[in-house]
C-alpha cells in the first residue's frame, strides 16, 4: 500500500512538470471561448471574466470614476429583482459576486459551490443583460466611494499614488483617478451607467477564464447561457500610448507624519518585448524580491531604515514603468533615496554574481506553483494571461527562457532599462531634503 | 467529498428541532480539514492537512505564545513581536539574514506573523523541499544567536514598523488608543508591535528572557498542509523536531477587564481626518472562555451583518439613509477575552450623534422584537458554506487550525465547527444579542469612538530647498 502511493505520488509530480497548467481552451456553440482548469477535489467554482479596455481609461474626463460605480453598480439589483432581492438572491446561496474596474479593462468574478452553479450563472446572466441602476443604490455606491476617498485623503501611500499618476501620466487617460473624485463621482447619473454598460461590454472585447468543477461540457453550456446576449461589439475610443516627460523631478507633498512615503518611477519594459524575462531577474536583484534583494539589504538589513523596500514592474497596455517604493523616517528620505540610486546604478555598471542569477532562476520558475493553490488563485491566473495575449503555453515558455539567461544577459537590460537621469521622485510626508524639490499643496484629481 | 458536503448542509435547511435530530442520528461529525495529528514524545503536537492540488507544502510552526504573555508592568513592551523579526537573524548553522534568502533560493516564500496569542513562522515551498525547511525551522526554536549589530539595527526596523502601520495613520492610531480603553487594565490593552515610548527600552536581555521562557517544542504546534499525508511527515518531524529537549513553559494568565460602571466616550477631533467615523466595541467571551456563547454571536453578526440584504444595512443604510456604511464583527480567536465591534460612517449632512442614535434604537428594536429565525437559518447556511470555501487554499487551513490550537482549542473543535454552528438557535442567538449588544443594559459597557474631521490651515506651494 506504501509503495503503491508513493509510485503514484511520482507520476503525479513528473507531469506536473512536463505541463505547468493543464489549460483546456472551450468554444461554446455559439463562438465564445473560455480557457479551464478543471479540478472536482473541492465543490467550488471559479469563474473570472474581463471586458477588455473597457475600463476607467474609457471614462469621459469629467465623469471620473464612471467604470468603478458600473462595477459596484451591475449587482445592485436586475431584471425583476430590486438591489435587496438581488443581494439576497446571491448571499442566500453564498454566491460571491464582484465586478472590478482596472485602468484598462473591465472584469467580474464569480465564486460559487457547485450545487448552487445553476443559480450563479442565472443572476450573472441577469445582471449582464437586464442591470437596473436605480437611483436610490447608484446613489448609495456613490456615497460609498466618496467615504472611501474621504478616508484616503489621511493615508500619505495612497497621496502619493494620487501625485504619481499625474506626475507621469499628465495629459493622457491614465492620469485620471480611476477611483473618481469628490466632483466628478455626484455627477455620474444612471443614464450614464446604461450608456457605458451597453457600449463597451461586449462579446468582441470578452474574455472568459474557468477553474474548479466543472467539465469542458458544462463550461461550454455556461458561456452560451451567461454571456449569450450581450452585444456582438464594443465601442470603444481608442487610446494612444502615454508619452513619459522625460525630464526628472522631486515632488514633494508635505504632510505632518513621522515617516516619509517615497516612490521612485522610471519607464518599464512591456510583457512582449525580448528582453522582459532578464527584466524579471534584473527587478528580482534589485527589489521585487523582498529579502535578499539588493534594496532590502542596504536599506533595511544593513542600515535599518525601513520596514520594507520593493521595486516593482508595472505593464500596463499603454505604459510600462519600473518603480521602487519604501517609507522611512523624514530625516532619512534623502539617503534613503541616495542609496536607491546607488544600488541602481551598481547594477548598470558591473555583472550580478552567478549566485545571485541562480537565486533569481529557481526563484522565478520555482514558485509559479505556490500560485497554483486555489480555484481563485488559478481562474486569476488565466484571466491575467489571456488579459496581455499570452499563449497556454507561456508559463513553460517563460520557464524555459528564463533557465536560458546568463549574466551578461542581465548586465546588458539593467543598462537598458536602470536609466535614473529621467527619474521621478514623489514623496508624501516632511522629508528633510538637500536637492531642489517642487512642493504641491493639493492632490490632484481628488477633490 | 462533494456529496458529503451537500448532504451536510441539507439538514441545516430543515427547521431546527428536526435539525437537532438528525444531529444525533449522525454516526460521526463531518470534518471541515480532515486533519491528521500526532504527538512527539517531546509534547510538540503534529497535524497534516492534505492537499494534492500543486506540488507544495505550506510549513507552518505556532508557538502557543504571544503579546499578551510578556511581562506586564516593567515598563517595555513590543518582545515578542521583536523576536519573531530576530528569529531571522540566525543561528551557529544559519548566517544573520540568510534564512529568507535560502527559502527564495529555492522558489519558496517565508515570513512570520505575531499576535496577542500566538507566533507563527511559515514557509511555503516545493515539496521536495520540506526536509530542509524542517531543519531549519528547529534549528532556530533553540539555536538562535543575537549579535548586537542585529539588535540595534532591527530595533529601527520595528520602529519604522510602527510608524508605517500606526503613526502615520491617524485612525490607527484611534483604535489603538480605543482597545487600550476597552481592555484597561488586562495584557490586551498593549499593542502587539509596543508603545511608541516603550520600543526604543527593548533590550536584548528582554527578548531572550521571552525566548527562553517560551520557544519550547511542547509550546509548539507543526501544521502542514500541502501535497503530502502525515506517513510522508511523521518521519521527518521526530527527526527534525522530536529530538528537541522539552522544558517546563509558564502557564497563560490572561486577566479579565474589570467592569467599569461608566461607558466610556472617545472623541477624536484632528485636522488629519478627513471622514467622521463611528466606532463602537463591546468586550465578549472567546472560544476559550466560553463553549457555546461565541457560536452564537458568529450567526448573531452573520445574521445583522453579513452582506448588504442582512438586517444593519437594509436598515440604516437602505431605508433610513442615516448611514453610508456599516458593519459589525465579532473576533472570538482569543485566549482571554474577545471583542464585538461596530462601524459606521453617517450619510452625507448626517451628524454622528444623530448616527449613534439611529444605531441604538435599532439594535433596541431588535432586542425587543427579536431577530428572525429566517434570518438566522440563512445566517448558518452561510457560516456553513464558508467552511467548503475555506478547504479551496493550501494556506487558509493551516492558518485556520494552527491559530486556533494556538490559543487551545482541540482539533476536535476546529474541525466540527459547522456542526457547533448547527446547533446554535434563534433563542441563543437572541440571547446573546440582549446580553451583549443591548443598548440599554449591556452586560459590559461599550466603548464608543468619534472620529471628528477638523478644518485645515492652507499651505504654501511651490519651489523648495
Amino acid at each position: 500500500m506504501k509503495m503503491l502511493l508513493v509510485i503514484c505520488i511520482l507520476c503525479f509530480s513528473s507531469v506536473a512538470h512536463a505541463e505547468i497548467l493543464d489549460i483546456q481552451q472551450v468554444t461554446s456553440k455559439s463562438g465564445i471561448k473560455a480557457w479551464l482548469v478543471e479540478d472536482h477535489t473541492v465543490p467550488v467554482i471559479s469563474l473570472r471574466f474581463m471586458f477588455r479596455d473597457a475600463g476607467a481609461v474609457n471614462d469621459p474626463a469629467d465623469k471620473q470614476g464612471l467604470s468603478q460605480i458600473l462595477s459596484n453598480t451591475l449587482d445592485e439589483g436586475a431584471g425583476e429583482m430590486d438591489s435587496k432581492a438581488f443581494q439576497a438572491a446571491l448571499n442566500d446561496h453564498s454566491i460571491s459576486l464582484g465586478f472590478q474596474s482596472s485602468r484598462d479593462d473591465f472584469g467580474g468574478s464569480l465564486k460559487t459551490l457547485s450545487k448552487y452553479q445553476e443559480k450563479a450563472f442565472d443572476l450573472l446572466n441577469l445582471s449582464l443583460s437586464k442591470p437596473r441602476f436605480d437611483k436610490d443604490p447608484v446613489g448609495r455606491m456613490i456615497d460609498s466611494n466618496l467615504v472611501r476617498i474621504r478616508s484616503n485623503m489621511t493615508d500619505p501611500e495612497w497621496m502619493n499614488a494620487r501625485l504619481t499618476n499625474d506626475i507621469l501620466y499628465k495629459n493622457h487617460p491614465y492620469a485620471m483617478n480611476a477611483g473618481g473624485t469628490l466632483t466628478s463621482l455626484p455627477r455620474i447619473t444612471p443614464q450614464d451607467l446604461r450608456t457605458k454598460f451597453a457600449d463597451q461590454l461586449a462579446k468582441d472585447n470578452l474574455i472568459v477564464a474557468v477553474a474548479g468543477d466543472m467539465t469542458a461540457d458544462q463550461v461550454s453550456v455556461m458561456l452560451d447561457k451567461v454571456f449569450g446576449n450581450l452585444p456582438a461589439t464594443a465601442k470603444l475610443q481608442k487610446i494612444d500610448d502615454v508619452v513619459m516627460s522625460d525630464e526628472p523631478s522631486v515632488t514633494v507633498y508635505e504632510q505632518k507624519i513621522p515617516q516619509t512615503v517615497v516612490t521612485m518611477v522610471i519607464p518599464g519594459i512591456k510583457n512582449t518585448d525580448p528582453d522582459y524575462h532578464a527584466a524579471e531577474v534584473m527587478d528580482f536583484v534589485l527589489g521585487s524580491s523582498g529579502f535578499g534583494s539588493r534594496l532590502t539589504e542596504e536599506v533595511r538589513e544593513k542600515r535599518g531604515l525601513t520596514y520594507g523596500i520593493y521595486s516593482r514592474m508595472n505593464d500596463m497596455k499603454h505604459a510600462s514603468t519600473l518603480s521602487i517604493g519604501t517609507a522611512t523616517r523624514n530625516d532619512m528620505a534623502d539617503e534613503v533615496i541616495r542609496i536607491t540610486k546607488e544600488v541602481m546604478a551598481g547594477l548598470t555598471t558591473e555583472k550580478i554574481t552567478e549566485k545571485e542569477l541562480k537565486d533569481a532562476k529557481s526563484y522565478l520558475i520555482g514558485s509559479v506553483p505556490l500560485q497554483l493553490t486555489s480555484n481563485e488563485r488559478i481562474s486569476g491566473l488565466l484571466i491575467g494571461l489571456l488579459s496581455e495575449d499570452l499563449p497556454a503555453d507561456y508559463l513553460e515558455k517563460r520557464a524555459a527562457a528564463i533557465k536560458n539567461l546568463s549574466v551578461d544577459d542581465i548586465l546588458r537590460v539593467s543598462k537598458r532599462i536602470l536609466e535614473t537621469r529621467n527619474i521621478k521622485i514623489i514623496l508624501v510626508g516632511q522629508p528633510k531634503m538637500s536637492d531642489t524639490y517642487q512642493s504641491v499643496t493639493s492632490l490632484p484629481n481628488v477633490e | 467529498m462533494k456529496l458529503k458536503f451537500s448532504a451536510f448542509s441539507k439538514i441545516f435547511a430543515f427547521p431546527l428541532a428536526f435539525c437537532l435530530l438528525s444531529h444525533t442520528a449522525l454516526a460521526a461529525p463531518q470534518k471541515v480539514y480532515n486533519a491528521e495529528s500526532m504527538m512527539l514524545p517531546n509534547g510538540m503536537q503534529v497535524v497534516v492537512i492534505p492537499n494534492h492540488r500543486a506540488p507544495v507544502v505550506t510549513h507552518m510552526v505556532w508557538y502557543k505564545v504571544g503579546a499578551a504573555d510578556e511581562p506586564q508592568g516593567d515598563g517595555v513592551s513590543g518582545a515578542a513581536h521583536f523576536l519573531e523579526h530576530l528569529m531571522f537573524k540566525g543561528t551557529e548553522a544559519i548566517e544573520p539574514g540568510q534564512f529568507s534568502k535560502l527559502i527564495r533560493s529555492w522558489g519558496g516564500e517565508d515570513n512570520a506573523f505575531t499576535s496577542y496569542d500566538f507566533t507563527a513562522y511559515y514557509q511555503s515551498v516545493s515539496k521536495n523541499d520540506l526536509p530542509r525547511v524542517m531543519a531549519m525551522e528547529a534549528d532556530r526554536m533553540i539555536n538562535l544567536k543575537l549579535p548586537d549589530k542585529e539588535i540595534e539595527s532591527e530595533r529601527d526596523v520595528i520602529t519604522e514598523e510602527r510608524r508605517m502601520r500606526v503613526e502615520n495613520d491617524p485612525q490607527s492610531l484611534f483604535t489603538e488608543q480605543m482597545r487600550s480603553v476597552l481592555f484597561a487594565a488586562t495584557n490586551y490593552a498593549v499593542p502587539v508591535i509596543g508603545w511608541k515610548h516603550e520600543m526604543p527600552l527593548l533590550k536584548k536581555s528582554h527578548v531572550i528572557e521571552y525566548y527562553k521562557t517560551w520557544y519550547a517544542p511542547n509550546n509548539a504546534i507543526l501544521v502542514i498542509s500541502g501535497d503530502v499525508t502525515m506517513t510522508d511527515v511523521a518521519p521527518l518531524a521526530k527527526k527534525f523536531y522530536g529530538i528537541l529537549p522539552s522544558r517546563d513553559v509558564p502557564e497563560h494568565t490572561r486577566p479579565v477587564t474589570p467592569d467599569f460602571p461608566s461607558p466610556v466616550t472617545l472623541t477624536f477631533e484632528s485636522e488629519d481626518l478627513r471622514q467622521p467615523v463611528l466606532i463602537q466595541a463591546w468586550r465578549a467571551p472567546s472560544y476559550m472562555m466560553d463553549k457555546t456563547v461565541p457560536y452564537a454571536l458568529d450567526v448573531l453578526m452573520e445574521t445583522l451583518s453579513g452582506g448588504a440584504s442582512t438586517e444593519l444595512y437594509q436598515s440604516l443604510v437602505v431605508n433610513q439613509k442615516i448611514a453610508t456604511d456599516i458593519s459589525m464583527s465579532y473576533d472570538g480567536d482569543a485566549r482571554g477575552e474577545a471583542s464585538i465591534w461596530l462601524s459606521a460612517v453617517p450619510a452625507p449632512n448626517v451628524s454622528l450623534e444623530k448616527l449613534k442614535t439611529a444605531i441604538d434604537a435599532k439594535l433596541s428594536e431588535l432586542v425587543t422584537k427579536g431577530v428572525t429565525r429566517d434570518a438566522v437559518e440563512k445566517a448558518k447556511t452561510r457560516l456553513v458554506d464558508s467552511e467548503i470555501y475555506a478547504r479551496d487554499s493550501v494556506m487558509g487551513p493551516a492558518m485556520v487550525v494552527g491559530q486556533g490550537l494556538s490559543y487551545g482549542l482541540t482539533l476536535e473543535e476546529i474541525e466540527t465547527r459547522p456542526e457547533k454552528i448547527g446547533q446554535v438557535s434563534v433563542e441563543n442567538v437572541r440571547a446573546v444579542l440582549k446580553t451583549y449588544i443591548d443598548p440599554q443594559k449591556p452586560q459590559n459597557q461599550p466603548v464608543v469612538g468619534y472620529l471628528v474631521p477638523k478644518a485645515k490651515a492652507p499651505q504654501q506651494e511651490g519651489t523648495k530647498k
